[in-house]
């Protein structure tokens, strides 16, 4: 446990010196938004198709009230955090009146419900154009205008929020919804209400969506169109099962990956999806549990070709 | 008083009854087997009173409350555990976490649902290893449950409903699919439950029923044809008819 928290302050250290700053940023956003997702979709079984109802919902409320209401930063993301929670709550209760591929569509059918909505109301979104001027007012009298103190706050938030999901998913819910996700008769058998408990995973991930939606509005200092289109919902599926979705720290490495080859190879190489497209394909076929997964593989099959042949005859290539 | 009563319990599936007015009694501390054929509806009825299934007519009343319809997870917090013929278990959590959760979804409270960590709930702990020393499985509590051999498997399914304090266990084919020695040792295991809990006992072997059962109802097509105590489920003419056939002649 405490090898990977060495390992993810070593990355936030050392990230901005070979990452530009606001991909930096990205990366741990990102990340705050795959956690959330992977307590459904990794946890309790849920392949959610609309975490960027919840994302975009809150950084259009922040945005709005830090645009026009002169909101501070921690109310903002407080707020944030309550409406990505309130809309997740609100959808999730619709979603888990069903199950399999009808939960899935309806996280997808309502994503695009929200989308149309924030397209059409254009008077308070900006519609296609986005809402722009976004400010980003300092934090506790600290200014976090510069791109490497907003990297500090943002990494710090990432940290904080990694801790709290470490702690729930190690708590009696993490359990009951890992039971729920191998075997959903006998979880409602034992005492447990289904349905209730993929609601509570629905607000949770939820919360950490909206926390994550106001940071990328703070960000780039506009809230686009695209924060709360189904595209968005389906990358960050996309990475965390790149990074493995049956793992805790599956959505960060995943986060890492996706973002930085759509910001960095994007520059060099217009037709970067395609190498997403290959790693998807990889990681389905060959590492169900994503980045993960191959690491824990490797390591394995490193000690075994370490090994003296006499000890393990079986594992010689 | 009996802790259990079903009064005309009826399930319908269309044109099928499945259970057919079921009126039973089953006495606190004793054990009452349920036999009869494959599709004789025994584990609807099971299905009936833990609230799997909702009953088309009829009444189940559990400790003076009626039941009947409560939605499985309301059953359960009455006290009522199942297993399950077909073994039911969460095969990617470990052997502990399978008796645990049974543990914690008794707790009068869910005080730290979200934030205390799983493993600071000693009493839990303790109870749920109880119930895997119960089965013989504390010594394999740490290895993942899809791991285990069937026949184990059929054991932690028990220690599942043994975790959950019950107050009324219903065992549903607890023997089935295991070997003649698996079997022996779960009978063994299942007499030494008898008397510390109430019990509701599904069996197709009928040698097994009538040695350790108080009580037995004979359910044919949906319907009790026949209740009493072994031995005089063993002089009914109409089981014989019905069921037990040549195995009880011979």
């Amino acid at each position: 446990m405490s090898r990977a928290w060495l390992a993810i302050l070593a990355a936030v250290v050392l990230l901005p010196v070979f990452v530009r700053h606001a991909i930096a940023t990205e990366i741990w956003i990102f990340a705050i938004f795959g956690l959330g997702l992977n307590l459904l979709m990794g946890y309790t079984g849920l392949l959610s198709f609309g975490q960027a109802t919840f994302f975009g919902s809150a950084a259009y409320v922040a945005g709005y009230l830090l645009k026009y209401a002169g909101l501070g930063v921690i109310p903002a993301l407080v707020i944030g955090v309550i409406v990505g929670a309130a809309s997740a709550a609100a959808v999730g209760y619709l979603c888990v009146q069903r199950s399999g591929l009808y939960f899935i569509m309806l996280t997808f059918a309502l994503n695009q419900m929200f989308y149309f909505t924030a397209y059409q109301w254009t008077t308070v979104t900006g519609g296609e154009d986005g809402m722009p001027g976004v400010p980003r007012p300092a934090i506790l009298g600290v200014d976090i205008h510069g791109p490497l103190a907003y990297y500090v706050a943002v990494a710090a938030l990432f940290l904080l929020s990694l801790a709290v999901m470490k702690r729930i998913v190690e708590s009696p819910l993490g359990k009951i919804l890992q039971a729920v996700r191998d075997n959903e008769p006998r979880a409602e058998a034992l005492g447990y209400d289904v349905r209730r408990m993929k609601l509570l995973a629905f607000v949770v991930a939820g919360a950490f969506s909206g926390l994550a939606g106001v940071l990328y509005a703070m960000l780039f200092g506009i809230v686009p169109l695209e924060a709360i289109g189904f595209v968005f919902s389906g990358n960050v599926v996309f990475a965390t099962l790149i990074g493995g979705s049956g793992s805790l720290y599956g959505p960060v490495i995943g986060s890492f990956v996706f973002i930085w080859l759509s910001e960095s190879v994007s520059t060099v190489w217009q037709r970067w999806p395609l190498l997403l497209g290959v790693a998807f394909v990889v990681v389905v076929l060959f590492f169900r549990g994503g980045v993960v997964e191959a690491w824990a593989r490797l390591w394995t099959w490193r000690g075994a070709a370490r090994a003296p042949a006499t000890a393990r005859p079986d594992a010689a290539p | 008083m009996p802790l259990l009563r079903t009064e005309r319990l009826t399930k319908a599936f269309g044109a099928l009854t499945a259970v057919n007015a079921v009126t039973l009694e089953v006495r606190a501390g004793s054990l009452h087997s349920v036999i009869g054929p494959n599709g004789a509806g025994k584990t609807t009825f099971f299905n009936l009173l833990t609230g799997q299934l909702a009953p088309t007519a009829g009444r189940i009343v559990f400790d003076g409350h009626d039941i009947a319809g409560a939605p499985p997870h309301e059953v359960a917090h009455l006290g009522i555990a199942r297993s399950f013929q077909r073994t039911s278990i969460f095969p990617a959590l470990s052997i502990f976490d399978n008796v645990w959760l049974a543990a914690f979804a008794r707790q009068p409270s869910w005080r730290g649902l979200a934030w205390r960590r799983a493993d600071r709930y000693p009493e839990l702990s303790d109870k749920a290893v109880a119930a895997l020393r119960d089965v013989g499985l504390d010594a394999k509590a740490g290895r993942p449950a899809r791991e285990i051999s069937h026949g184990e498997q059929r054991q932690l399914e028990l220690a599942i409903a043994l975790a959950a304090t019950p107050r009324l266990l219903l065992l549903d084919e607890p023997a089935a699919g295991l070997s003649p020695d698996e079997t022996q040792r779960m009978v063994a295991l299942v007499r030494q439950l008898k008397g510390r809990y109430t019990i509701v006992l599904i069996e197709h072997k009928i040698d097994v029923v009538m040695t350790i059962s108080d009580r037995i109802s004979v359910m044919h097509f949906g319907s009790v044809i026949a209740e009493g105590t072994p031995a005089e489920i063993q002089r009914n003419a109409d089981v014989r008819r019905a069921y037990l056939g040549g195995v009880v002649s011979a």
